[in-house]
Protein backbone atom coordinates (compact mmCIF):
# COMPACT_ATOMS: atom_id res chain seq x y z
CA UNK A 1 0.00 0.00 0.00
CA UNK A 2 1.58 3.35 -0.97
CA UNK A 3 1.86 5.90 1.80
CA UNK A 4 -0.12 9.12 1.60
CA UNK A 5 2.51 11.83 0.85
CA UNK A 6 0.15 14.56 2.04
CA UNK A 7 -0.21 13.05 5.52
CA UNK A 8 1.41 15.29 8.13
CA UNK A 9 4.05 14.08 10.55
CA UNK A 10 2.85 12.50 13.79
CA UNK A 11 2.55 15.09 16.52
CA UNK A 12 -0.36 14.59 18.86
CA UNK A 13 -1.13 11.86 21.38
CA UNK A 14 -4.48 10.14 21.07
CA UNK A 15 -7.05 11.11 23.68
CA UNK A 16 -8.74 8.45 25.80
CA UNK A 17 -11.68 8.14 23.38
CA UNK A 18 -9.27 7.77 20.46
CA UNK A 19 -7.42 4.91 22.18
CA UNK A 20 -10.74 3.17 22.81
CA UNK A 21 -11.86 3.53 19.19
CA UNK A 22 -8.52 2.45 17.74
CA UNK A 23 -8.57 -0.79 19.74
CA UNK A 24 -12.24 -1.39 18.92
CA UNK A 25 -11.50 -0.96 15.21
CA UNK A 26 -8.67 -3.49 15.51
CA UNK A 27 -11.06 -5.77 17.38
CA UNK A 28 -13.55 -5.41 14.52
CA UNK A 29 -10.83 -6.55 12.12
CA UNK A 30 -10.37 -9.64 14.28
CA UNK A 31 -14.13 -10.21 14.20
CA UNK A 32 -14.09 -10.05 10.39
CA UNK A 33 -11.00 -12.18 9.96
CA UNK A 34 -10.53 -15.25 12.15
CA UNK A 35 -6.76 -14.90 11.72
CA UNK A 36 -6.90 -11.16 12.36
CA UNK A 37 -4.42 -11.27 15.23
CA UNK A 38 -1.84 -13.07 13.08
CA UNK A 39 -2.57 -10.75 10.16
CA UNK A 40 -1.73 -7.75 12.35
CA UNK A 41 1.67 -9.18 13.23
CA UNK A 42 2.34 -10.11 9.61
CA UNK A 43 1.23 -6.69 8.35
CA UNK A 44 3.39 -4.96 10.95
CA UNK A 45 6.43 -6.87 9.66
CA UNK A 46 5.50 -6.21 6.03
CA UNK A 47 5.18 -2.49 6.67
CA UNK A 48 8.53 -2.27 8.43
CA UNK A 49 7.31 -1.65 11.98
CA UNK A 50 9.45 -4.41 13.49
CA UNK A 51 11.45 -1.87 15.54
CA UNK A 52 8.28 -0.49 17.09
CA UNK A 53 6.56 -3.84 17.59
CA UNK A 54 9.29 -6.50 17.62
CA UNK A 55 6.87 -9.29 18.52
CA UNK A 56 3.20 -10.03 19.07
CA UNK A 57 3.47 -9.38 22.82
CA UNK A 58 4.66 -5.81 22.24
CA UNK A 59 1.85 -5.26 19.76
CA UNK A 60 -0.60 -6.66 22.29
CA UNK A 61 0.76 -4.40 25.04
CA UNK A 62 0.19 -1.30 22.89
CA UNK A 63 -3.41 -2.36 22.32
CA UNK A 64 -3.89 -2.73 26.08
CA UNK A 65 -3.71 1.08 26.47
CA UNK A 66 -7.44 0.97 25.73
CA UNK A 67 -9.07 1.97 29.04
CA UNK A 68 -11.98 -0.40 28.35
CA UNK A 69 -9.76 -3.49 28.56
CA UNK A 70 -9.88 -5.92 31.48
CA UNK A 71 -6.13 -5.48 31.94
CA UNK A 72 -5.30 -1.96 30.92
CA UNK A 73 -1.96 -0.15 30.80
CA UNK A 74 -1.81 3.41 32.00
CA UNK A 75 1.12 4.53 29.83
CA UNK A 76 -0.24 6.16 26.67
CA UNK A 77 0.93 5.57 23.13
CA UNK A 78 3.60 7.67 21.45
CA UNK A 79 2.37 9.40 18.28
CA UNK A 80 4.78 7.27 16.22
CA UNK A 81 3.29 4.07 17.67
CA UNK A 82 -0.22 5.39 17.13
CA UNK A 83 0.49 6.18 13.50
CA UNK A 84 1.99 2.74 12.95
CA UNK A 85 -1.10 1.07 14.44
CA UNK A 86 -3.40 3.24 12.27
CA UNK A 87 -1.39 2.37 9.16
CA UNK A 88 -1.65 -1.34 10.00
CA UNK A 89 -5.38 -0.90 10.55
CA UNK A 90 -5.87 0.90 7.22
CA UNK A 91 -3.97 -1.82 5.36
CA UNK A 92 -5.96 -4.58 7.03
CA UNK A 93 -9.20 -2.72 6.24
CA UNK A 94 -8.05 -2.45 2.63
CA UNK A 95 -7.56 -6.24 2.47
CA UNK A 96 -10.93 -6.82 4.12
CA UNK A 97 -12.74 -4.21 2.00
CA UNK A 98 -14.85 -6.78 0.08
CA UNK A 99 -16.20 -8.08 3.42
CA UNK A 100 -16.83 -4.55 4.71
CA UNK A 101 -18.60 -3.66 1.48
CA UNK A 102 -20.70 -6.80 1.74
CA UNK A 103 -21.93 -5.65 5.15
CA UNK A 104 -22.65 -2.07 4.07
CA UNK A 105 -24.41 -2.72 0.79
CA UNK A 106 -28.17 -2.50 0.45
CA UNK A 107 -28.22 -4.20 -2.94
CA UNK A 108 -28.57 -7.72 -1.55
CA UNK A 109 -31.56 -9.47 0.06
CA UNK A 110 -32.28 -8.39 3.63
CA UNK A 111 -32.04 -12.00 4.83
CA UNK A 112 -28.48 -12.37 3.52
CA UNK A 113 -27.45 -9.05 5.04
CA UNK A 114 -29.00 -10.00 8.35
CA UNK A 115 -27.03 -13.27 8.41
CA UNK A 116 -23.77 -11.42 7.69
CA UNK A 117 -24.41 -8.89 10.43
CA UNK A 118 -25.38 -11.60 12.91
CA UNK A 119 -22.14 -13.44 12.21
CA UNK A 120 -19.99 -10.32 12.52
CA UNK A 121 -21.76 -9.04 15.59
CA UNK A 122 -21.65 -12.45 17.26
CA UNK A 123 -17.87 -12.63 16.85
CA UNK A 124 -17.41 -9.03 17.97
CA UNK A 125 -19.50 -9.58 21.12
CA UNK A 126 -17.53 -12.71 21.89
CA UNK A 127 -14.24 -10.77 21.67
CA UNK A 128 -15.64 -7.89 23.72
CA UNK A 129 -16.83 -10.24 26.50
CA UNK A 130 -13.46 -11.98 26.47
CA UNK A 131 -11.22 -8.90 26.61
CA UNK A 132 -13.17 -5.89 27.87
CA UNK A 133 -14.13 -4.88 31.38
CA UNK A 134 -17.92 -5.39 31.63
CA UNK A 135 -18.19 -2.87 34.49
CA UNK A 136 -17.28 -0.01 32.15
CA UNK A 137 -20.22 1.99 30.78
CA UNK A 138 -18.70 1.96 27.29
CA UNK A 139 -18.53 -1.85 27.29
CA UNK A 140 -22.10 -2.14 28.55
CA UNK A 141 -23.19 0.07 25.63
CA UNK A 142 -21.34 -2.21 23.19
CA UNK A 143 -23.07 -5.24 24.70
CA UNK A 144 -26.49 -3.60 24.51
CA UNK A 145 -28.50 -5.08 21.59
CA UNK A 146 -29.61 -1.73 20.11
CA UNK A 147 -26.79 0.66 21.00
CA UNK A 148 -24.22 -2.08 20.30
CA UNK A 149 -25.67 -2.76 16.84
CA UNK A 150 -25.45 0.95 15.99
CA UNK A 151 -21.85 1.09 17.19
CA UNK A 152 -20.95 -2.04 15.24
CA UNK A 153 -22.28 -0.41 12.06
CA UNK A 154 -20.29 2.75 12.80
CA UNK A 155 -17.14 0.69 13.28
CA UNK A 156 -17.64 -1.10 9.95
CA UNK A 157 -18.38 2.19 8.19
CA UNK A 158 -15.27 3.78 9.71
CA UNK A 159 -13.17 0.84 8.51
CA UNK A 160 -14.60 1.09 4.98
CA UNK A 161 -14.03 4.85 4.75
CA UNK A 162 -10.61 4.55 6.35
CA UNK A 163 -9.38 1.68 4.20
CA UNK A 164 -6.31 2.07 2.05
CA UNK A 165 -3.65 4.76 1.88
CA UNK A 166 -6.18 7.54 1.45
CA UNK A 167 -8.01 6.55 4.59
CA UNK A 168 -5.06 6.96 6.93
CA UNK A 169 -5.25 10.71 7.36
CA UNK A 170 -9.06 10.64 7.69
CA UNK A 171 -8.97 7.92 10.30
CA UNK A 172 -6.19 9.56 12.29
CA UNK A 173 -8.03 12.89 12.31
CA UNK A 174 -11.17 11.14 13.59
CA UNK A 175 -9.23 9.40 16.38
CA UNK A 176 -7.85 12.80 17.43
CA UNK A 177 -11.35 14.30 17.76
CA UNK A 178 -11.93 16.39 20.87
CA UNK A 179 -13.71 14.76 23.81
CA UNK A 180 -17.40 15.75 23.65
CA UNK B 1 0.54 12.11 -25.53
CA UNK B 2 -3.03 11.70 -24.28
CA UNK B 3 -3.21 10.01 -20.88
CA UNK B 4 -6.11 8.13 -19.34
CA UNK B 5 -6.20 7.20 -15.67
CA UNK B 6 -8.81 4.65 -14.65
CA UNK B 7 -9.85 3.52 -11.17
CA UNK B 8 -12.33 0.71 -10.59
CA UNK B 9 -14.48 -0.33 -7.69
CA UNK B 10 -17.43 -2.70 -7.65
CA UNK B 11 -20.11 -0.05 -8.20
CA UNK B 12 -18.25 2.71 -10.02
CA UNK B 13 -15.42 3.46 -12.44
CA UNK B 14 -13.63 6.79 -12.60
CA UNK B 15 -11.84 7.68 -15.81
CA UNK B 16 -9.74 10.84 -16.05
CA UNK B 17 -8.29 12.04 -19.34
CA UNK B 18 -5.64 14.64 -19.87
CA UNK B 19 -2.21 15.59 -21.09
CA UNK B 20 1.20 16.09 -19.54
CA UNK B 21 2.06 19.72 -18.92
CA UNK B 22 5.18 19.94 -21.06
CA UNK B 23 5.63 23.62 -20.18
CA UNK B 24 6.81 22.53 -16.71
CA UNK B 25 8.78 19.59 -18.05
CA UNK B 26 6.41 16.73 -17.21
CA UNK B 27 7.19 13.36 -18.75
CA UNK B 28 5.02 11.48 -21.22
CA UNK B 29 3.49 9.29 -18.49
CA UNK B 30 2.29 12.20 -16.36
CA UNK B 31 -1.06 13.91 -16.36
CA UNK B 32 -0.80 17.62 -15.60
CA UNK B 33 -3.79 18.98 -17.49
CA UNK B 34 -7.21 17.37 -17.03
CA UNK B 35 -9.26 17.64 -20.21
CA UNK B 36 -12.24 15.59 -19.05
CA UNK B 37 -13.46 12.88 -16.72
CA UNK B 38 -16.31 10.44 -16.41
CA UNK B 39 -17.79 8.47 -13.55
CA UNK B 40 -19.73 5.35 -14.49
CA UNK B 41 -22.17 3.92 -11.98
CA UNK B 42 -23.73 0.51 -12.19
CA UNK B 43 -27.35 1.04 -13.23
CA UNK B 44 -27.14 4.84 -13.13
CA UNK B 45 -26.45 7.61 -15.64
CA UNK B 46 -22.82 8.34 -16.39
CA UNK B 47 -21.44 11.57 -14.99
CA UNK B 48 -18.92 13.62 -16.89
CA UNK B 49 -17.49 17.08 -16.81
CA UNK B 50 -14.50 19.34 -16.67
CA UNK B 51 -11.73 19.59 -14.11
CA UNK B 52 -13.72 22.11 -12.03
CA UNK B 53 -16.57 19.63 -11.63
CA UNK B 54 -14.23 16.84 -10.56
CA UNK B 55 -12.59 19.15 -8.03
CA UNK B 56 -16.03 20.20 -6.74
CA UNK B 57 -16.97 16.52 -6.33
CA UNK B 58 -13.80 15.82 -4.37
CA UNK B 59 -14.21 18.96 -2.25
CA UNK B 60 -17.56 17.77 -0.91
CA UNK B 61 -17.32 13.97 -0.91
CA UNK B 62 -13.97 13.67 0.93
CA UNK B 63 -14.89 16.07 3.80
CA UNK B 64 -18.28 14.34 4.05
CA UNK B 65 -16.49 11.02 4.49
CA UNK B 66 -14.20 12.60 7.06
CA UNK B 67 -17.17 13.74 9.17
CA UNK B 68 -18.99 10.44 8.67
CA UNK B 69 -16.05 8.48 10.04
CA UNK B 70 -16.53 10.43 13.29
CA UNK B 71 -20.24 9.63 13.24
CA UNK B 72 -21.30 13.15 12.26
CA UNK B 73 -23.36 13.12 9.03
CA UNK B 74 -23.17 16.75 7.86
CA UNK B 75 -24.30 18.30 4.58
CA UNK B 76 -21.57 19.67 2.31
CA UNK B 77 -21.96 21.96 -0.71
CA UNK B 78 -24.31 24.94 -0.64
CA UNK B 79 -26.65 25.97 -3.46
CA UNK B 80 -24.30 27.73 -5.91
CA UNK B 81 -21.73 24.91 -5.85
CA UNK B 82 -22.17 22.27 -8.56
CA UNK B 83 -22.09 19.30 -6.15
CA UNK B 84 -23.84 18.73 -2.84
CA UNK B 85 -23.87 15.69 -0.59
CA UNK B 86 -25.68 14.98 2.63
CA UNK B 87 -27.41 12.27 4.61
CA UNK B 88 -30.59 10.83 3.13
CA UNK B 89 -32.60 9.80 6.23
CA UNK B 90 -33.15 6.06 6.28
CA UNK B 91 -31.68 5.52 2.82
CA UNK B 92 -27.99 6.30 2.95
CA UNK B 93 -26.68 9.42 1.24
CA UNK B 94 -27.92 11.86 -1.37
CA UNK B 95 -25.56 13.24 -4.00
CA UNK B 96 -26.93 16.27 -5.87
CA UNK B 97 -25.30 17.45 -9.08
CA UNK B 98 -26.29 20.84 -10.45
CA UNK B 99 -25.82 21.51 -14.13
CA UNK B 100 -24.29 24.77 -15.29
CA UNK B 101 -27.06 24.98 -17.93
CA UNK B 102 -30.02 26.94 -16.59
CA UNK B 103 -32.77 24.73 -18.03
CA UNK B 104 -31.35 21.42 -16.73
CA UNK B 105 -32.71 20.23 -13.38
CA UNK B 106 -30.22 18.91 -10.80
CA UNK B 107 -29.47 15.21 -10.86
CA UNK B 108 -30.06 13.32 -7.61
CA UNK B 109 -28.27 10.10 -6.83
CA UNK B 110 -29.10 7.99 -3.80
CA UNK B 111 -26.04 6.12 -2.54
CA UNK B 112 -25.89 3.42 0.09
CA UNK B 113 -22.92 3.15 2.46
CA UNK B 114 -21.09 0.71 0.18
CA UNK B 115 -21.47 2.93 -2.90
CA UNK B 116 -20.26 5.94 -0.94
CA UNK B 117 -17.21 3.98 0.23
CA UNK B 118 -16.53 2.96 -3.42
CA UNK B 119 -16.74 6.59 -4.51
CA UNK B 120 -14.39 7.70 -1.72
CA UNK B 121 -11.90 4.99 -2.68
CA UNK B 122 -11.76 5.94 -6.37
CA UNK B 123 -11.31 9.60 -5.42
CA UNK B 124 -8.55 8.63 -2.99
CA UNK B 125 -6.85 6.53 -5.66
CA UNK B 126 -6.89 9.50 -8.05
CA UNK B 127 -5.68 11.92 -5.36
CA UNK B 128 -2.71 9.72 -4.45
CA UNK B 129 -1.80 8.57 -7.96
CA UNK B 130 1.80 9.68 -8.63
CA UNK B 131 0.96 10.01 -12.34
CA UNK B 132 -1.42 12.87 -11.54
CA UNK B 133 1.02 15.76 -11.28
CA UNK B 134 -1.48 18.44 -10.52
CA UNK B 135 -2.02 20.38 -7.32
CA UNK B 136 -5.56 19.70 -6.11
CA UNK B 137 -6.95 22.22 -3.64
CA UNK B 138 -8.52 19.89 -1.11
CA UNK B 139 -9.06 20.54 2.59
CA UNK B 140 -6.87 18.36 4.79
CA UNK B 141 -8.76 16.22 7.34
CA UNK B 142 -8.69 17.77 10.81
CA UNK B 143 -9.92 16.55 14.20
CA UNK B 144 -13.43 17.75 15.02
CA UNK B 145 -14.09 20.17 17.87
CA UNK B 146 -16.20 19.14 20.83
CA UNK B 147 -19.04 21.37 19.63
CA UNK B 148 -19.17 19.62 16.25
CA UNK B 149 -19.32 16.24 17.98
CA UNK B 150 -22.10 17.40 20.27
CA UNK B 151 -24.17 18.26 17.21
CA UNK B 152 -24.53 14.55 16.41
CA UNK B 153 -26.74 14.21 19.49
CA UNK B 154 -30.40 15.03 18.74
CA UNK B 155 -31.52 18.53 19.72
CA UNK B 156 -34.12 17.18 22.18
CA UNK B 157 -31.43 15.14 23.94
CA UNK B 158 -29.07 18.13 24.11
CA UNK B 159 -31.78 20.41 25.49
CA UNK B 160 -33.14 17.89 28.00
CA UNK B 161 -30.70 18.73 30.81
CA UNK B 162 -30.90 22.55 30.67
CA UNK B 163 -34.68 22.48 30.19
CA UNK B 164 -35.04 20.05 33.08
CA UNK B 165 -32.98 22.39 35.27
CA UNK B 166 -35.08 25.43 34.38
CA UNK B 167 -38.27 23.44 35.00
CA UNK B 168 -37.05 22.24 38.39
CA UNK B 169 -36.08 25.79 39.35
CA UNK B 170 -39.49 27.13 38.28
CA UNK B 171 -41.26 24.35 40.18
CA UNK B 172 -39.27 25.04 43.34
CA UNK B 173 -39.99 28.75 43.06
CA UNK B 174 -43.72 28.04 42.55
CA UNK B 175 -43.81 25.74 45.58
CA UNK B 176 -42.08 28.43 47.58
CA UNK B 177 -44.77 30.91 46.65
CA UNK B 178 -47.48 28.49 47.81
CA UNK B 179 -46.10 28.36 51.33
CA UNK B 180 -48.09 30.61 53.70
CA UNK B 181 -46.35 33.75 54.79
CA UNK B 182 -45.39 33.76 58.47
CA UNK B 183 -47.62 35.90 60.68
CA UNK B 184 -46.06 39.20 61.67
CA UNK B 185 -44.56 39.08 65.13
CA UNK B 186 -46.52 41.25 67.61
CA UNK B 187 -44.49 44.14 69.02
CA UNK B 188 -43.43 43.56 72.63
CA UNK B 189 -45.90 45.19 75.10
CA UNK B 190 -44.63 47.33 78.00
CA UNK B 191 -44.60 45.12 81.08
CA UNK B 192 -43.33 46.89 84.18
CA UNK B 193 -42.88 43.62 86.05
CA UNK B 194 -40.50 42.48 83.42
CA UNK B 195 -38.32 45.48 83.90
CA UNK B 196 -35.54 44.72 86.22
CA UNK B 197 -34.94 47.19 88.89
CA UNK B 198 -31.41 48.36 89.12
CA UNK B 199 -29.74 47.32 92.35
CA UNK B 200 -29.88 50.08 94.91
Amino acid sequence: MPLDPTAPEPSARLPRRGLERLDLLLLSVEALDLNGGESMVWMSEQMGFTKLFPNRVELWKRRCTNPLRRTTRRDGLDPVETDALIRILCSLADRLYPLLRGLLTSAEPAEVLSQRWDLFRGRLLELIRERMNPRRGGVQLLLDPDAGARQARQLVQALALGSGAGGFERLRASLLDAQP
Amino acid sequence: MKQTLQYDQLSCRLRVEGLPDVSVGQGAGALGIITGWSLQWAGRPELEGRKEHLLALMQVVLPYARYLISGVPRRFGADPTPVEIGPNPGRGHLLLLRSSQADTPPLQLELDDAELADLVRVLDQLRLDPRLQLQLELPSPLPLRARELLERRPLAQRLAAPLGGVLALGLAAGMGLLLPEPKPVAPPTANPSAVQQPPS
